[in-house]
């Protein structure tokens, strides 16, 4: 008896250790619902230039219009990675970033645009960037983005934001919504999928009356 | 017709001169792979075409000709967006390696995005993971019988950083021809931010509090070696930079 409660013990604690011995490690399944709690942080005041816009590089909008990321600069930047195929995440961060468009009151809506960059570099050319911008009612402050696969993963790395093309033509990512001050310095960034409207009003707020 | 004849003939002597410059590469023949991490495929299985990759990793050498023709490189210049504070920390000044010793060693302390615009620098890109896995994959030439590679990935695992890097060529060849793909530095490849894990990260229907949950995904549970590779690329950022870690470059056949 004693000698089978010693090994049920021992088999236990194995199973145990080699449960913390292999953490999650997958490719991340696209749009499943992210149960990670919001998290946000506000970088501080950064003493070299770290801007977003330095980032050389043309790209297209939804209108066929060629522009450098620089362009976007002088306003607030409201900035998210999607694809236009994705069923479930994709949409929600357009939804919290439309919420976050209605938050503000009148007198600030000027200053503050919105951009979505393509991860899918093949099917969200500009007509369906176009259809996409119909489809989910966005106005003239908001820039679709398409650019090629070398410029989007550049631009992934700055952001910080994971993605991987999956066979089936469908990406697996990260969802992260980022504000960017006039300057294009990344100053905030909404992770999860819980929609943070207040947070990020504040943040706007703050970053146009500087 | 024959109007727009000149035209073209004009458009096509002004493309610039293209360069085929393969030296130090060889040709990795395309074929499929079981990578680590399971693509959702029905037979586990991602192919990969053909390419060239560097036969060794870029030197201290190497990389101090890149810095030297583009000062935005330089250590004492370069943006914090691109790399961080320990850019370059084994060189004795910005164009100055110091120590003879580390000049055909593999040039570390380098975040992604200098390893990109090196390799675009040279008319080349960093492979991608697959790409580096299938010629990582590829058993050691002078491998003796029964000889496993993760078993010796998993003895230098063991070992400390020396203090003095080694050269490059110093470790083995694989049956590619290719160097030192395992034993000398870590390298960075491409697309290493598709590598994700944590909460939230499970296939949909999979059951988050089960054991080993996120392990399920791979193909071989065993390969701790492997393991070690996506986990520590995982852990990176693309400014970040590393005592231990390298890089090498890679070429389309056929491109300019």
């Amino acid at each position: 008896m004693k000698n089978s409660i010693t090994t049920w013990g021992l088999i236990i604690s194995i199973m145990a250790l080699s449960c913390h011995s292999k953490p999650a490690l997958t490719r991340i399944a696209c749009c499943a619902k992210d149960d990670a709690g919001p998290t946000a942080s506000l970088t501080g005041s950064l003493t070299q230039n770290t801007s977003v816009y330095q980032f050389p590089g043309r790209w297209t909008d939804a209108h066929n219009r060629s522009l450098e990321l620089k362009e976007l600069k002088g306003k607030v930047q409201v900035v998210a990675m999607i694809f236009t195929h994705c069923g479930y995440a994709c949409p929600r961060i357009v939804q919290d970033m439309k919420a976050i468009q209605d938050s503000l009151p009148g007198a600030v809506k000027e200053d503050v645009g919105y951009v979505l960059v393509s991860f899918d570099t093949e099917r969200d050319d500009p007509a369906q960037l176009n259809r996409f911008t119909v489809q989910q009612g966005l106005d003239q402050r908001w820039v679709l983005l398409h650019g090629n696969p070398g410029q989007v993963r550049e631009l992934s790395m700055l952001l910080n934001v994971r993605y991987q093309k999956q066979m089936d033509g469908n990406f697996n990512h990260s969802n992260s919504i980022f504000i960017l001050d006039k300057k294009g310095e990344v100053r905030q960034s909404l992770d999860g999928l819980d929609p943070q409207t207040g947070i990020a009003v504040n943040t706007i707020h703050q970053l146009i009356n500087k | 017709m024959k109007a727009a004849f000149p035209f073209i003939l004009l458009t096509f002597m002004l493309q610039p001169a293209v360069r085929h410059d393969y030296a130090g590469m060889v040709k990795v023949p395309g074929g499929a792979f079981r990578p680590f991490l399971l693509p959702g495929t029905a037979s586990g299985k991602i192919s990969v075409h053909p390419f060239y990759l560097d036969i060794h990793a870029v030197t201290n050498g190497e990389f101090l000709q890149f810095v030297k023709a583009n000062p935005q490189w330089e250590r004492s210049g370069v943006s914090r967006t691109f790399a961080d504070s320990n850019y370059l920390r084994q060189w004795a000044g910005p164009l100055d390696i110091g120590d003879d010793r580390i000049i055909n060693s593999p040039v570390t302390n380098i975040s992604w995005f200098a390893a990109n615009a090196y390799c675009k620098w040279k008319g080349k890109r960093l492979p991608t993971m697959d790409e580096w896995e299938y010629a990582a994959g590829a058993a050691p030439v002078n491998a003796k019988e029964g000889q496993d590679l993760s078993r010796m990935i998993l003895e230098w695992y063991d070992h400390p950083n020396p203090v003095v890097l080694p050269a490059v060529l110093s470790t083995y060849r694989n049956r590619l021809g290719i160097y030192d793909m395992h034993g000398l530095v870590w390298e960075w490849v491409e697309d290493f931010n598709s590598v994700m894990m944590g909460s939230g990260t499970q296939g949909p229907g999979s059951n988050a509090f089960s054991c080993g949950a996120g392990s399920a995904g791979t193909a071989n549970k065993e390969d701790y070696a492997a393991y070690m590779r996506y986990a520590f690329r995982q852990s990176l950022q693309a400014t970040y930079t590393v005592g231990s870690l390298g890089f090498r470059c890679a070429k389309d056949v056929g491109s300019n």
